[in-house]
């Protein structure tokens, strides 16, 4: 069977240096797979490479049966896969109900069906939908953020740290609504800063290191691993 | 004098002339929320706008109302040209040159002003309007046209802001430039939209700066940094601040003729500008963008 999402030795980076060297990943179809390391390991580069947002100079990304290695971003989009950023990831001077709205921007004919999924993913949302987003919590930013990027019905989310700066709490909470997401049919794919508790919760993971890749296997296996877990106890 | 005195000299023309400034401060502080550049060339395309109505109105002989959306549409036209011809090449350079560039647009505009309708003033209806009369109050039919359509151009704007979906678009695009590219907004045509609702309002202003006083080839240069000030005191980046702002500095130029000499009322605009730059540089509705 081949996969939703698959990385092939992919090498690239910001300007001309290499961030990324070799990194090869792959994503199944409703799965939920992790990105951890230490910092400036290149998780995020990981994934804003698959988003068309770096120069990848080596290897190849396939999503779905298309080469989306040199994709502009909306054409990504428009494909099937939607990225959550870490920081500015809502538009502040609107209402949650139009943070969604230009969610589906891409979208033609009736929203109603992607708003009621949203909404029930997020009932604290559908309460405040008039409320303005740039007022609203850190942990509720969050669900605004991911609500937008589900408007248009993707096959792959990409969540950048979505529990950066969260309460434990709303870390758990985020947590819940990534394996609904992934019931109503959708893959994520995660970077996560706190390592344990995102390999505890995903079904699979990858270590990077230095732009590489250094382990990878279930998250169960991963937390068991003494390598990996000598890694994080620093961190 | 009289209270009745101070309103008809003073105040009813500070909100005409703040009605016009409004007109040209909200296309500002569009460009300035979309595009991010002050946009020196304003005043100018207010200019080619009033001498496009007063084309319509000596080759067809109609009155300048009639020829407004005429001016409007030319304008907008212009404006878009001129970015696809000149600012998008810039658009990936430092903001600062796309502004040295409009402030040779505004040469570029004026003088093509100059050489096709000349450089002596000009007006479009010849003859003394004298005032209507209400209640003490005296007021000219053309000044209640100027603020019934500065209300209702503006009204429009923030009805196609709120509701309809390329209105948000431009919102969401003037709010975070980068989450609407990645939610797949077309950059493009929010800049374009930008430009026709800039270039008409600003042909809106100059063609009422013309109705109401008369056209002179220098006449959008001389109200640019009265629009600049307006869309600043407001707050740049929103609409209803700009024809608040508008407003305060036509009315504050006319009430200036009290204690100042009257050679010194343009001088209004410029400290205004400087005292909320250096006292609220948000503007007093909170700007977005600075």
């Amino acid at each position: 069977m081949s996969a939703l999402l698959t990385l092939d030795a992919v090498t690239g980076g910001y300007g001309d240096t290499n961030i990324l060297q070799e990194v090869s990943m792959h994503v199944d179809a409703e799965e939920i797979v992790v990105i951890v390391g230490p910092n400036g390991a290149g998780k995020s580069t990981a994934m804003k490479a698959v988003f068309g947002l770096l120069n990848v100079r080596g290897g190849s990304i396939v999503f779905d049966g298309d080469n989306i290695t040199k994709w502009a971003p909306n054409r990504i989009v428009q494909r099937g896969i939607c990225y959550v950023p870490q920081v500015d990831n809502i538009f502040r001077e609107m209402s949650i109900q139009e943070n969604l709205e230009m969610g589906a921007f891409l979208k033609t004919g009736d929203l109603s069906a992607a708003y009621d999924c949203v909404y029930e993913l997020f009932p604290d949302l559908k309460e405040r939908r008039k409320t303005l987003a740039g007022s609203l919590s850190g942990g509720q930013r969050q669900m605004v953020a991911m609500g937008r990027a589900l408007m248009l019905d993707p096959k792959l989310l990409l969540l950048d740290e979505p529990t950066a700066g969260l309460s434990p709490r709303y870390m758990e909470q985020i947590f819940q609504i990534c394996r609904d997401v992934r019931s109503t049919g959708v893959a994520i794919l995660l970077v996560e800063q706190h390592a344990k508790q995102a390999l505890a919760f995903a079904d699979r993971g990858y270590v990077l290191a230095s732009g590489q890749n250094r382990h990878d296997g279930t998250g169960a296996d991963l937390l068991a691993d003494r390598e990996v877990a000598e890694m994080f106890l620093g961190g | 004098m009289g209270f009745l005195e101070l309103i008809n000299f003073y105040v009813i023309p500070g909100v005409v002339l703040g009605s016009i400034y409004a007109l040209g401060a909200v296309g500002i502080t569009l460009v300035f929320a979309i595009l991010r550049y002050a946009h020196l060339a304003h005043g100018d395309l207010a200019t080619l706008g009033a001498f496009l109505a007063l084309a319509v109105v000596t080759a067809l002989g109609l009155p300048p109302l009639v020829a407004l959306p005429v001016a409007m549409i030319g304008t907008a036209a212009v404006a878009v040209g001129i970015d696809k011809a000149f600012y998008e090449h810039l658009r990936e350079r430092p903001k600062i040159v796309t502004v040295m560039a409009s402030l040779g647009i505004a040469l570029m505009v004026r003088s093509v002003v100059q050489v096709v309708w000349g450089v002596d003033s000009e007006s479009y209806v010849r003859g003394i309007v004298r005032p209507e009369n209400y209640f003490g109050l005296r007021i000219k039919d053309r000044e209640i046209y100027t603020v019934v359509f500065m209300i209702g151009l503006v009204g429009v704007l923030q009805l196609f802001l709120v509701k309809s979906k390329w209105g948000k678009a431009m919102r969401a695009m003037s709010d975070n430039p980068n989450l609407a590219l990645l939610s797949g907004i077309d950059n493009k045509k929010v800049v374009m939209l930008t430009w026709i609702i800039a270039g008409g309002l600003c042909a809106a202003a100059g063609v009422f700066l013309g109705i109401n006083t008369e056209l002179k080839s220098m006449m959008g240069w001389h109200m640019l940094l009265p629009m600049f000030a307006a869309a600043i005191l407001g707050g740049v980046g929103r609409v209803e601040g700009a024809v608040l702002g508008g407003l305060i500095v036509g009315i504050a130029e006319e009430l200036s003729v009290l204690v100042l000499p009257s050679e010194y009322k343009a001088a209004m605009a410029f400290v205004i500008l400087l005292f909320m730059l250096l006292v609220r540089p948000t503007g007093l509705l909170r700007g977005k963008v600075l």
